[in-house]
């Protein structure tokens, strides 16, 4: 387990129950109290309530993107938006344009490792000097990894394997892939600076 | 102890029912109120009470503050204005709900 939020939790209810059971018998040691209080948490042990605590933080976690994509639609960032959409749409019909996506995308993934390794870095850091790491965090940290990580290098491949011509296209598909840009783009912001900043308030 | 699957329902209404007469409590503190409220009858399992809460804090029904105890940490739950509104329609709700058992359990004919 190495959620301090639930842990102390947990240590807590069981330090008191340790302790009331001492009274009732004074003689035993602290190891067969300890075992006597875990007993009571059932054959699964922590698991359940660490699993039903999983599903709330998840149940939250939605909450807060859903909150987010709400307010996405109001004034100063729907003009964000569009201008991503334009910039996007105009910029796939110069010729030539999938040789700078292909770059741009590599300099992105490689800025996306570096951000990877540090975060891996802090984390292990983290649990060798026994840092609290809480469940919200720890898992806008992994869908954080494995969206961005995942998407950058697939369209990385399929743009380089597949030599794309972006300006053979009809207008309707620049208008579809420029949409799935803006919303990448968007949900990519979101799980990453979003999620944390309003994790710290 | 009476039959725990009986009380199993009633989990959520017994903790809001609690904080609604205590303003803040830890879960060991509720566990061993309710064991003494109940005499002994009822002991809610750890297993069980700790999802409760959790769920209740998801849902915005209590909010959590954690305060130093000696050198531990601990976790006291309170009702929210939401909670305390909640808190007032599960009782009723079981009120009604033991009525409805009542006529059941021990039905009263005559005439009226």
């Amino acid at each position: 387990m190495c959620h301090y939020d639930v842990q102390t939790e947990l240590v807590d209810h069981m330090a008191n129950d340790i302790e009331q059971i001492w009274l009732e018998y004074p003689k035993i040691t602290f190891e067969e109290a300890r075992d006597k209080s875990f007993k009571k948490f059932g054959v699964f042990g922590f698991m359940d309530v660490i699993e039903a605590k999983q599903k709330q933080m998840d149940k939250r976690y939605w909450k807060l993107l859903l909150r987010f994509a709400k307010e996405w639609f109001t004034l100063p960032k729907v003009i964000t938006t569009l201008l991503i959409f334009l910039a996007v749409f105009f910029l796939m019909q110069i010729p030539f344009v999938e040789i700078a996506i292909v770059s741009v995308l590599l300099i992105l993934v490689v800025f996306e490792m570096i951000a990877v390794y540090k975060i891996r870095k802090e984390h292990k850091a983290k649990e060798k000097t026994e840092e609290k790491i809480f469940l919200l965090e720890a898992m806008i940290g992994t869908t954080k990894n494995s969206f961005t990580g995942f998407t950058f290098i697939n369209l990385f491949n399929f743009i380089n394997l597949t030599k794309f011509d972006f300006s053979g296209l009809n207008v309707y598909w620049l208008v579809l892939i420029a949409l799935t840009v803006t919303v990448l783009v968007i949900f990519f912001y979101v799980v990453t600076m979003y999620c944390l900043k309003k994790l710290k308030n | 102890m009476g039959n725990q699957k009986l009380y199993k329902g009633s989990l959520q209404t017994i903790i809001l029912k609690l904080l609604a007469s205590n303003t803040k409590m830890y879960g060991y503190e509720i566990t061993q109120k309710v064991k003494e409220l109940t005499k002994g009858e009822l002991k809610i399992t750890e297993g069980a009470l700790y999802p409760a809460l959790h769920k209740l804090e998801a849902d915005g029904l209590l909010d959590v503050e954690v305060a130093k105890v000696g050198n531990r940490l601990r976790k006291y739950y309170k009702l929210t204005e939401n909670g305390t509104r909640e808190t007032a329609s599960k009782l009723e709700e079981m009120q009604e709900f033991l009525k409805t058992m009542q006529h059941l359990v021990n039905p009263k004919f005559g005439l009226e």
